[in-house]
């Protein structure tokens, strides 16, 4: 049996994964990086982008959007804005909404308004991506 | 004695409006259902995030990030004080706007200069009672500031702490607040202010038994101060959405309570009602009766 560590992972709608973890893979904003049990206390910021995490020698994957984690001697907390499973995703929602930012990055927006819909077509795209590189 | 016609129209009208408190009270435990799911669903987020972020603050080392900024330069009466207030788009629901819009009142009493106030009030209620109030002073309530509080979405908490985290860094406003109402148990409201921005440590470092603990400084990548400006955005929508959740949850179950109360009572008028319109009913029936034994009477006299 690997060493494990305590994972949270909580999506602001739900719990998504609570338990035990053996390692960890996150993006976050310079690129990606793995925890392994017994990192060092560590807090950044996750962009959008893909998680996985190792249970019983096995990945798993998730698509996650705009949050944080904190890791702790013994535990790690993942706190995001949204949190699904490769086949959860709503692959034609997550079509419209890039086809809705594509079109509106096309008109004149505010700098403001241009950052959101940049930002929402970053969430469709990773959807995207993730539910068609782990669910066939 | 009322007469009959009266008292009949009366218990048809109390009827009619027994129909529509019926239905509000039918629709509003239905939406209750869902708020309470959204409710359940939102809550270990809301705790744990500011659960987290107080242990992330107790790790931080001191950073000059201009959220922390409290502006100390300037004075007390010169200070802009934004409230975001989350009250209900529609009436009907007991004492749930009253109270909230009363609690405001009591936040803005304390407020040293009222001119130095703005508000960005969630709901029609709200935003109705304050531009009627100060209608001489322009920019008392924000004009663009239009956000309904049925159904909250991430997406609109994240567009409402944009909102304000650019007028706070911009210097349109100093201090930012909210007001909501927080259920604490499914019968029992409390309407709450929690201070956004700035951000304060002193909030957040309190040991359980009052003793200065030393804690080990986490390391943040790249630096607090990214992960600071990062973080703090997302705090603050998180906040901004679970008060949501919480005030849309509340506003309902108001609205059902204050809705089966109407109910009751529209009923017990009506059995009042009935009772008297039988009443009256017999006394004119008695009335006629005697009329006619008189009226035979004195014919058979005669």
């Amino acid at each position: 049996m690997a060493k494990t560590f305590h994972l949270e992972i909580i999506a602001a709608d739900r719990i998504f994964y609570q338990g035990e973890c053996e390692h960890l893979v996150i993006t976050a904003i310079d690129g990606l990086m793995g925890i392994l049990p017994g990192h060092e206390p560590l807090v950044t910021c996750l962009p959008t982008g893909e998680l996985k995490y190792m249970t019983n020698g096995k990945w798993h994957y998730a698509a996650i959007s705009e949050g944080f984690i904190q890791v702790l001697p013994d535990k790690a907390v993942i706190l995001a804005d949204s949190c699904e499973l490769p086949e959860e995703i709503d692959i034609k929602r997550a079509e419209e909404a890039k086809e809705r930012a594509q079109e509106q990055l096309r008109q004149k927006q505010s700098i403001k308004e241009y950052y959101q819909t940049q930002a929402a077509l970053n969430r469709a795209m990773n959807r995207l991506k993730i539910s068609q590189k782990h669910f066939k | 004695m009322a007469n009959m016609r009266e008292i009949r129209e009366r218990i048809a009208s109390i009827q009619q409006i027994l129909k529509i408190t019926n239905a509000m009270y039918l629709m509003s435990s239905s939406k209750l259902k869902k708020a309470r799911k959204a409710l359940e669903a939102t809550d270990p987020y809301f705790y744990k995030l500011q659960e987290t972020v107080i242990s992330i603050l107790e790790h931080t080392p001191h950073t000059r990030q201009q959220y922390f900024d409290r502006r100390e330069e300037i004075p007390e009466d010169k200070r802009k004080k934004g409230y975001i207030v989350i009250t209900a788009d529609k009436g009907l629901c007991g004492s749930y706007n009253h109270n909230i819009l009363k609690h405001t009142e009591a936040e803005l009493a304390k407020a040293p200069d009222i001119d130095n106030c703005y508000l960005f009030v969630m709901g029609q209620v709200g935003r109705m009672y304050f531009q009627k109030r100060n209608r001489n002073k322009e920019n008392f309530v924000d004009a663009e500031f239009v956000y309904t509080t049925q159904n909250p979405t991430l997406y609109r908490a994240r567009d409402i702490a944009e909102l304000v985290l650019e007028k706070f860094e911009k210097g349109d406003l100093d201090e930012v607040y909210l007001i909501y109402t927080d259920m604490i148990t499914s019968s029992q409201f409390e309407c709450t202010t929690v201070q956004l921005l700035p951000f304060e440590r002193r909030h957040f470092s309190v040991a359980p038994d009052g003793s200065l603990k030393k804690l080990p400084k986490a390391s943040f990548s790249p630096s607090p101060e990214e992960v600071m400006s990062y973080l703090i955005p997302q705090f603050a929508k998180g906040v901004i959405y679970g008060a949501m959740v919480e005030a849309f949850c509340c506003e309902q179950q108001a609205r059902m309570t204050a809705m089966d109360a109407a109910t009751t009572s529209a009923k017990d008028m009506i059995k009042e009602l009935s009772l008297l319109y039988n009443r009256a009913r017999q006394a004119a029936i008695t009335q006629e009766i005697t009329e006619v034994v008189g009226g035979a009477n004195s014919l058979e006299e005669n």
